[in-house]
């Protein structure tokens, strides 16, 4: 050990390694109409070619008309998640109120923001219903940076889910198409699809699939098989 | 041993035989020194309104002021030492601020009260941490805003405790402003209506004649938000009493 460490000149570079990070896949996607969100994510937890978990979704449901879906590292979604309820919960008793969707929002994105330079490794999308009624789609980064949307994927397979929606729910890339808006019953057949789809390509994304249904009325959870291997 | 009233008045954080903590107490009647000050609730708005002592005619007007910005929804007035009331409504725009920032919403006006009302225990005489207060606000504040439930009017006295109103008077001249506003209130007042008989009350309870120089004036809408009132706007209300 001594010796080892004579080796080294003062001055001589070296290197030493430190990661405190680590990815564990996971596909989460939203989709919201005039009076729904869909928030969706697969199931699977794996790291590298190994699987770590079949069952363990991605979605978390904040309030009775929020869903966050988490991908990315494990142990920093649970320690944002565990952290975001006790915000939720210190805000009813300050405030004496259900945080909104939009509030939710803004919020996650200060706490993102605070740990700028050593981030939370976890990609955000917040599903719900906002002040008026209407279904609401917020997208994140991971240090913060975010935008209120009608369709976001993220995580692993979300590059690949992404034009999907942008062609079916964006009519992006069609000629003389008619934009008619999106029914609920459509939306959840498109989650089913485009999930199929990313189990197909993305070794990260499988298992099975869990979607979550908000209106005015509260969460509804709908599951769906996906391919294992 | 036996302790009369003069000597638990001494500590600020000793509760006498019978659970009073006369500090506080003696506070409260800080207030009855203070300047009137009225605010009044209305389904279209708040208003407030207040006496300002000009005891010189050397005296700027303009520089006594007893109405405040929390922020553009909330407004404050204020009765007591005025000196008192800088910490409490530069912690009430911070709060309000830090709201805004956090969670991209205005902050309810109860919320603001609250916040503010945390503040007013926190004084005491022995191991105190630099900054801390070593005796009990002398001064009441009346908070009046916009929020998702509507216009509010909340009072909040030196023991931190505070109650909403319809419509509430502080100040020397709070007890006759109480009643005659206990007479005149009726929940379909209309703001215009409110903005005339606060100064009709006013000038009941003033000692000096009531003119657009010594009263200052404030309304909280839900289209105009906070918006003191300028000294001709206040002639013209003048007028019509």
């Amino acid at each position: 050990m001594s010796l080892q460490m004579e080796q080294h000149e003062y001055g001589t570079p070296m290197q030493r390694y430190w990661s405190p990070y680590a990815m564990n896949g996971g596909t989460g996607l939203a989709v919201s109409g005039a009076d729904f969100a869909i928030v969706a994510s697969d199931s699977r937890l794996s790291e590298g070619f190994s699987i770590h978990s079949r069952d363990a979704p991605k979605t978390y449901q904040l309030t009775d008309t929020t869903v966050l879906s988490c991908a990315g590292f494990h142990g920093d979604i649970l320690a944002l998640t565990k952290y975001l309820e006790a915000r939720l919960q210190m805000y009813e008793h300050e405030h004496n109120k259900k945080m909104s969707t939009s509030a939710i929002a803004a919020m996650l994105s200060t706490i993102l923001y605070y740990k700028r330079f050593f981030p939370y490794y976890v990609y955000n999308i917040i599903g719900g219903i906002d002040d008026e009624g209407k279904g609401c789609i917020y997208s994140f980064d991971p240090v913060g940076s975010y935008e209120r949307e009608t369709y976001r994927a993220g995580g692993s397979a979300g590059s690949i889910l992404q034009p999907l929606l942008d062609n079916q729910i964006g009519f992006k890339n069609q000629q003389g198409v008619v934009k008619t808006p999106l029914t609920l019953q459509k939306a959840v057949q498109l989650v089913k699809d485009v999930f199929i789809s990313a189990a197909e390509r993305d070794i990260y994304t499988g298992d099975s699939l869990v979607i979550r249904i908000i209106t005015k009325d509260g969460v509804k959870t709908e599951t769906f098989p996906l391919r294992r291997d | 041993m036996f302790l009369t009233r003069s000597e638990y008045d001494r500590g600020v954080n000793t509760f006498s035989p019978e659970g009073r903590l006369f500090q506080v107490e003696y506070a409260i009647e800080a207030i009855k020194l203070g300047s009137t000050a009225i605010g009044i609730q209305t389904n279209e708005g708040v208003v407030l309104a207040v006496e300002k002592r000009v005891t010189s005619p050397l005296i700027e007007p303009s520089s006594i002021e007893k109405i405040m910005e929390v922020d553009t929804h909330i407004g404050c007035a204020m009765s007591g030492l005025i000196a008192d009331s800088r910490t409490m409504i530069d912690r009430a725009r911070v709060e309000a601020q830090n709201h805004w920032f956090t969670y991209n919403e205005r902050m309810s006006v109860e919320s603001i009260t609250q916040a503010v009302s945390n503040l007013a225990l926190q004084f005491g005489d022995d191991d105190a941490d630099p900054g801390a207060m070593s005796r009990p606000f002398g001064v009441a504040l009346l908070f009046a805003g916009i929020d998702p439930k509507g216009p509010q009017l909340f009072h909040m006295d030196p023991s931190g405790t505070f109650i909403q109103y319809d419509a509430k008077a502080i100040g020397s001249g709070s007890e006759g402003a109480q009643q005659a506003l206990q007479d005149t209130y009726h929940k379909s007042m209309t703001l215009k209506e409110a903005c005339k008989e606060s100064l009709v009350i006013l000038k009941q309870v003033m000692e000096e004649k009531l003119n657009a120089t010594n009263v200052e004036m404030a309304t909280v809408t839900p289209q105009r938000m906070f918006k003191m009132f300028s000294k001709e706007e206040i002639e013209g209300i003048i007028k019509d009493i």
